[in-house]
C-alpha cells in the first residue's frame, strides 16, 4: 500500500533532478572555499550516479559536462593551497567524473537489454511449446474426426439403399466407435500434457515468488509504462505448492494483464497503466492471489469462454493460456476465477487460490 | 459406375477405411494406400498392365514421407495424369494455391461433406475418362498413319499444303496417276469418305510441305 503514496514518476524526477542540483551546488561550494589539497569535486561521481538511474543518457552525458566544467571554474576560483596539488586532484576528480558516467550508462544500457532478452523468453517459452503443440493437436484430433464423420456418411448411405445393407451399416458404426475411443484418448492425452507431472510440492513464500515473474516481465511491463503496485495482507503463511508451476500462472496472468492493457488505446481515459497484485488468506490453509489489470476489462460473453480451450480474444492467441492455469491450480486443489474490478473501474482481476501451510513456527 | 477406380493415399487407416466404406456405399470400387510410395509400385503394375480403366485418385497433404503436394509434383515428372482430390486436416491458402495450381481437381479440408468428396471423384473420373478417350482417338489415328507407306502419306502432305495432283507428281518425280492413285489408297486406308476428313485425320502428322525446288 506504501506504493500508492508515493508521488507520480514526473514529480518525483523534479524533485531528484532539484536534489542533485542542490549537491552540485554544495560540492562547488566546498571545493572552491577548500583548499586545493581537498579533492571535494570527487562527490560529483555521486550525483552521477543517482542520476544515471533516473535520467535518459543525453541529460546525464550533459550533467557529467556541467560537473567536469564546475570542476574546472572551482579550480580557477580556489584562493589557497598549493596549485601543483590542485592541479593533479582536479585532472583526477575530473577523470572520476567521466568514468563514472561512462560505466553507469553502460550499466543502465546493459540491464535494458538483460530486460528485453528476459521479457522475449517469457514470450517464447510460453508461445513456442503450445505452438508446435496445437499443431499436433489439430492434427491428431482431426484425423479422427473426419474418419467418424465419413463412417457416419457411409453409413447412412448403406441404410437408405433398398433394401438396407445393415450388415455394413453395422461395421461403420463400429469403426465411428472406436475412432471416437481414439478422439477421447488424444483429449485425455493432451490433459495430461498440460497437466504436466504432478505438482511437486514444497513451502515457498508466494510473494516472492510472483515478484520473481514481475521481475521477468520488467522489460514488458517498463515499456509500455505500467505502474506494478503490490497489495499483500501482513503475515501470510508459506504457500504449499509447486514453485515452477505457481509461477507459471502468475507468469501467464502478467502476460494476459499486459496484453489487456496494450488492447485498450493508451491515449484513452482511464489514466495511468497499471498492475496490481494483491495477496491474501481467505482460509487458515488458503492463499488467494489476485492479478488485477486496468486493460480493456472482461464482457460478460468473453467472461463465459475464457477457460476454454483453444478459445482466445487475441488474433495470435491459441487459447491455451488460462486452460492451462486452471489444469495447474485443479491439480494443487485450487482455482482460477475471473472477476471485473472490485472497486468498480476499468479491468480484470484474475484469482488463484492455492493451498498454504498451517501456521507453525516459521 | 462400372469399370472405375478410385485409389485413397492417407496415412491414417481408419480415414482411408471410412473414405473406402464411403465410395464402396456408391458403388465405386476403392483403394487405400498408406503411402505414395506404396501407390506408386501399384501403380507401375497396375498401369503396365494398361486396362484403360479411368482412375482418380484421393490424396492426403499431411503424411510422413513424402507430402501429398510433393508427390502430385513428381507425378508432373513421371507424367502422370492421374486426376488427383486433395483432402487435408488443416490446409492454408498457399497450400490450396499450389494444389489448384498443380492441376488438382479439388482442394477438401477434413472432416469434409460426403457429397463435396464424392462429386470431386465423378468430376475427376470424368476428367480421365474424357483424357484416355481422346488418347485412344489419338492412338487409332497414329496407328492408321502409320500403315500408310512412305509414298501414300507423301501425297498426303502435298495435298494439305494445298498442291495439285500435277504439282505433287511433279515434286515427288511420279506421274500424275500414281499420285491419285496413292491418295485413293491414302482415304481408304485412313477410312475417310471425303477430302476434308482425310485433312483433319493427316493434320496432326503431316507438318510443314516443303516442295523440291
Amino acid at each position: 500500500m506504501l506504493a500508492s503514496l508515493r508521488p507520480p514518476a514526473r514529480v518525483r524526477r523534479a524533485l531528484i533532478a532539484l536534489a542533485l542540483g542542490l549537491a552540485m551546488a554544495a560540492i562547488f561550494v566546498a571545493d572552491t572555499l577548500t583548499e586545493y589539497a581537498v579533492a571535494a569535486a570527487v562527490f560529483h561521481t555521486a550525483v552521477i550516479l543517482v542520476a544515471v538511474r533516473w535520467f535518459s543518457p543525453r541529460a546525464v552525458v550533459a550533467l557529467a559536462l556541467a560537473c567536469i566544467a564546475l570542476t574546472v571554474v572551482s579550480f580557477a576560483l580556489t584562493p589557497a593551497g598549493l596549485y601543483s596539488v590542485g592541479l593533479v586532484n582536479t585532472g583526477i576528480s575530473i577523470l572520476a567524473i567521466a568514468i563514472t558516467a561512462y560505466l553507469g550508462l553502460k550499466m543502465v544500457a546493459a540491464q535494458a537489454a538483460a530486460h528485453a532478452a528476459q521479457a522475449r523468453l517469457l514470450q517464447i517459452a510460453r508461445a513456442t511449446s503450445l505452438g508446435a503443440l496445437t499443431g499436433s493437436i489439430a492434427h491428431e484430433v482431426n484425423q479422427p474426426l473426419a474418419a467418424i464423420v465419413t463412417s457416419g456418411h457411409a453409413c447412412q448411405r448403406w441404410l437408405a439403399q433398398q433394401p438396407p445393407q445393415l450388415e455394413k451399416a453395422g461395421q461403420a458404426l463400429q469403426r465411428i466407435l472406436a475412432d471416437a475411443e481414439r478422439a477421447s484418448n488424444v483429449v485425455t492425452r493432451i490433459r495430461g500434457m498440460a497437466r504436466g507431472e504432478a505438482p511437486r510440492r514444497q513451502r515457498f513464500d508466494l510473494e516472492e515468488a510472483a515478484r520473481d515473474m514481475v521481475a521477468l516481465s520488467r522489460g514488458a511491463l517498463d515499456a509500455r509504462g505500467i505502474a506494478v503496485r503490490w497489495d499483500a495482507a501482513p503475515g501470510l503463511p508459506p504457500a504449499w505448492a509447486d514453485r515452477v508451476q505457481v509461477q507459471q500462472i502468475v507468469g501467464n496472468l502478467l502476460l494476459n494483464a499486459i496484453d489487456a492493457i496494450d488492447a485498450i488505446d493508451t491515449a484513452g481515459p482511464g489514466g495511468v497503466p497499471e498492475i496490481i497484485l494483491s495477496l491474501r488468506r481467505p482460509g487458515p490453509e488458503q492463499l488467494e492471489l489476485c492479478v488485477t489489470d486496468s486493460g480493456i476489462g472482461l464482457d460478460p460473453a468473453v467472461q463465459a469462454h475464457l477457460f476454454d480451450a483453444f478459445w482466445s480474444t487475441k488474433s495470435q492467441g491459441m487459447g491455451l493460456g488460462l486452460t492451462l492455469c486452471r489444469s495447474m491450480a485443479e491439480a494443487h486443489g485450487g482455482r482460477v476465477w475471473a472477476a471485473p474490478r472490485a472497486d468498480g473501474r476499468r479491468g480484470a482481476s484474475f484469482h488463484v487460490s492455492l493451498p498454504a501451510l498451517r501456521d507453525n513456527a516459521a | 459406375m462400372n469399370g472405375a477406380r478410385v485409389y485413397v493415399i492417407d496415412d491414417d487407416a481408419s480415414v482411408r477405411a471410412a473414405i473406402e466404406d464411403l465410395l464402396a456405399s456408391v458403388g465405386l470400387a476403392a483403394q487405400g494406400f498408406g503411402s505414395t510410395a506404396a501407390f506408386l509400385a501399384h501403380w507401375r503394375q497396375a498401369d503396365a498392365a494398361g486396362d484403360g480403366t479411368p482412375a482418380c485418385l484421393v490424396l492426403d497433404i499431411r503424411m510422413p514421407g513424402q507430402s501429398g503436394l510433393e508427390f502430385q509434383r513428381q507425378m508432373q515428372d513421371l507424367g502422370m495424369a492421374l486426376p488427383v482430390v486433395f483432402i487435408t486436416g488443416h490446409g492454408d491458402i498457399p497450400m490450396s494455391v499450389q494444389a489448384m495450381k498443380g492441376g488438382a481437381i479439388e482442394f477438401l479440408t477434413k472432416p469434409f461433406r460426403d457429397q463435396d468428396l464424392l462429386d470431386a471423384i465423378q468430376l475427376g473420373l470424368g476428367r480421365d475418362r474424357d483424357r484416355r478417350a481422346q488418347a485412344q482417338v489419338q492412338a487409332l489415328r497414329r496407328a492408321r498413319w502409320d500403315s500408310l507407306s512412305p509414298g501414300e502419306q507423301a501425297v498426303v502432305r502435298g495435298v494439305a499444303a494445298g498442291r495439285l495432283n500435277k504439282q505433287i507428281a511433279a515434286d515427288l518425280g511420279v506421274s500424275e496417276i500414281t499420285v491419285k492413285v496413292r491418295r485413293a489408297q491414302a482415304m481408304r486406308k485412313m477410312q475417310v469418305r471425303t477430302l476434308a476428313e482425310l485433312l483433319r485425320l493427316a493434320d496432326p502428322f503431316c507438318g510443314t510441305y516443303t516442295a523440291p525446288p
